[in-house]
């Protein structure tokens, strides 16, 4: 008889509380599932009961890593159900917030993959690079993790000090792309740990409906920033890396060139950010309606569906998260590997257990 | 892609322009395996699910497509607390069927099982669409909407 080894949902090697039941044949992976929900707060539930400005508050909390996402979703949809113009420079700061998280998600998964391959150093650097971006993000904001940016009709804030936050990006860029790349994509232990492991074929990640970074290093081009630009993206370069590998090492390299884009682009708005108005009036009513918004998060699209009935409560929330779609290919990925990799297998496609159930 | 043509494969009444938010079309009797067969052939990804409680015990259920960076959002209502399962055409829509059945209870026919997501094993489905049946008072939304009267420009 195969031995069954669940994993969960409260174990060491596991940052949130989730479940992963494998059998094996010796060492060898040949079937796994993925039990979740061990962190459902409800939050569509209560977002149905709480005022728009209530909402904006709890959906910040959706997760603690892509926080300035949910606000910025919630926003947007009220935006398209209230006709509300963003103003220039509101969107280009709401780049420059977007980019800074998609960095320090990055950089914390980088970290996070390298403690698991056993490489410490380079887990080090990853966090050291991180610590600025959070630093920038503070110095924006005032807050290190829900940042408390983005309302109807604008930012809450305006960025003051840009040579700081332009000084902070190029020494992130300088050494993601002198050390931290060429270390991550050429080491041969993170090689010898990552290549042609956890394979997800493009055809596997198209049927799941996998997003961002997952389904970037499987072949897919998909990116809401490219394909349904929103805010100021439409006005900045940038380069939509994909791989056709599949494996461990693809995502690697997917999310390590994203670093290097995500700065690209906060220079680029800094830069050309238009003078002006950051925000319309404080407390818009909401008419009647719904509206469907999709973002780029750092793991992939978000998808946010809003109706209204014109008074000061939605009547449906709905939040559907990129860890949402991609939680369940870890079994196709894992089938067939031995066990001991399958906790880099599970960390490759960042997983949130926060985002995911909600 | 034509997204127009694909819609019109549909149903020859399809909307022709999209809106801000994408393409919006409602069948009273969509027939969502027919559609899931069609997106899948056409390499439509599925985006989510959303199951929105409308008057009575009926719930309209929207399926939200990405076509080549357009969003399709095409919705039918089901008054029979049943409808067919898309997952065994589209893989992706298991796990958002089995959430909807934890919030509203509602069966996707076909489907072996269809176990708990976000509740655990022997919790009853229908989790959300139980607080909505024990009516206003242990429902605060309802109050919240009645009782609360704001002015433009004040705090909501």
């Amino acid at each position: 008889m195969s031995p069954v080894v669940p994993i969960g949902p409260f174990h060491p090697a596991l940052e949130e509380p989730y479940k992963v039941e494998v059998t094996c044949e010796g060492e060898r992976i040949t079937d796994a599932s993925v039990v979740v929900g061990f962190n459902f707060r409800g939050i569509e539930w209560l977002a149905e009961r709480k005022s728009y400005t209530q909402d904006i508050a709890l959906l910040e909390r959706v997760c603690g890593i892509c926080s300035n996402v949910h606000t910025l979703m919630f926003s947007r949809a009220v935006e398209k159900i209230a006709g509300l113009e963003v103003p220039d420079r509101a969107q280009y700061i709401r780049v420059v917030i977007a980019e800074a998280e998609r960095l320090h998600s990055h950089l914390l998964w980088a970290g996070v993959a390298c403690n698991l391959i056993g490489f410490e150093t380079l887990f080090m650097t990853c966090f050291s690079l991180r610590e600025q971006v959070m630093d920038i993000l503070e110095r924006i904001s005032g807050n290190r993790v829900n940042y408390a940016m983005n309302r109807p009709g604008g930012v809450n804030r305006d960025i003051s000090d840009p040579g700081a936050v332009l000084a902070a990006v190029r020494t992130i860029e300088k050494t993601t792309s002198g050390k931290l790349i060429p270390i991550m994509t050429g080491d041969p232990t993170v090689r010898a740990r990552c290549a042609g492991v956890g394979v997800l074929s493009r055809d596997d990640a198209l049927a799941h409906g996998a997003v961002g970074p997952l389904a970037r290093a499987s072949g897919l081009t998909q990116d809401i920033r490219r394909s349904a630009p929103y805010e100021a993206y439409d006005k900045l370069d940038f380069d939509v890396p994909v791989r056709d590998e599949g494996d461990v090492l693809a995502r690697i390299v997917v999310r390590a060139s994203e670093i290097l884009q995500s700065c690209r682009l906060i220079e680029q708005a800094v830069e050309t950010m238009p003078a002006g108005p950051i925000g319309g009036p404080l407390y818009p009513s909401v008419p009647a309606g719904e509206a469907s918004v999709r973002v780029e998060a750092p793991r992939g699209e978000v998808f946010y569906y809003l109706a209204s009935d014109g008074t000061d409560v939605p009547v449906r929330v709905r939040v559907r998260t990129p860890t949402f779609v991609n939680m369940p290919t870890v079994p196709l990925m894992a089938v067939g590997e031995s066990i001991s990799d399958l906790p880099l297998i599970q960390a490759s496609i960042d997983p949130c257990y926060s985002c995911n159930d909600r | 892609m034509d997204v127009e043509a694909l819609l019109r494969k549909l149903d020859d009444d399809a909307p022709c322009a999209p809106t801000a938010t994408g393409y919006w079309a409602a069948w009273p009797d969509l027939d969502v395996r027919a559609m899931a067969r069609l997106m899948r052939e056409n390499v439509v990804r599925l985006v989510t699910i959303t199951a929105v409680p409308e008057a009575g015990d009926a719930l309209r259920i929207i399926y939200h497509w990405d076509a080549d960076g357009e969003l399709l959002n095409l919705s039918t209502t089901v008054m029979s607390g049943h409808v067919p399962t898309i997952s065994d055409i589209v893989p992706g829509a298991d796990w958002v069927e089995r959430e909807i059945h934890d919030y509203y209870g509602l069966e996707f026919d076909g489907r072996s099982t269809t176990p708990p997501l976000m509740l655990r094993e022997g919790d009853p489905p229908g989790l959300f669409a139980r607080t909505r049946q024990q009516g206003n008072e242990a429902d605060p939304a309802r109050t919240a909407h009645a009782a609360i009267a704001v002015e433009e420009g004040e705090p909501r």
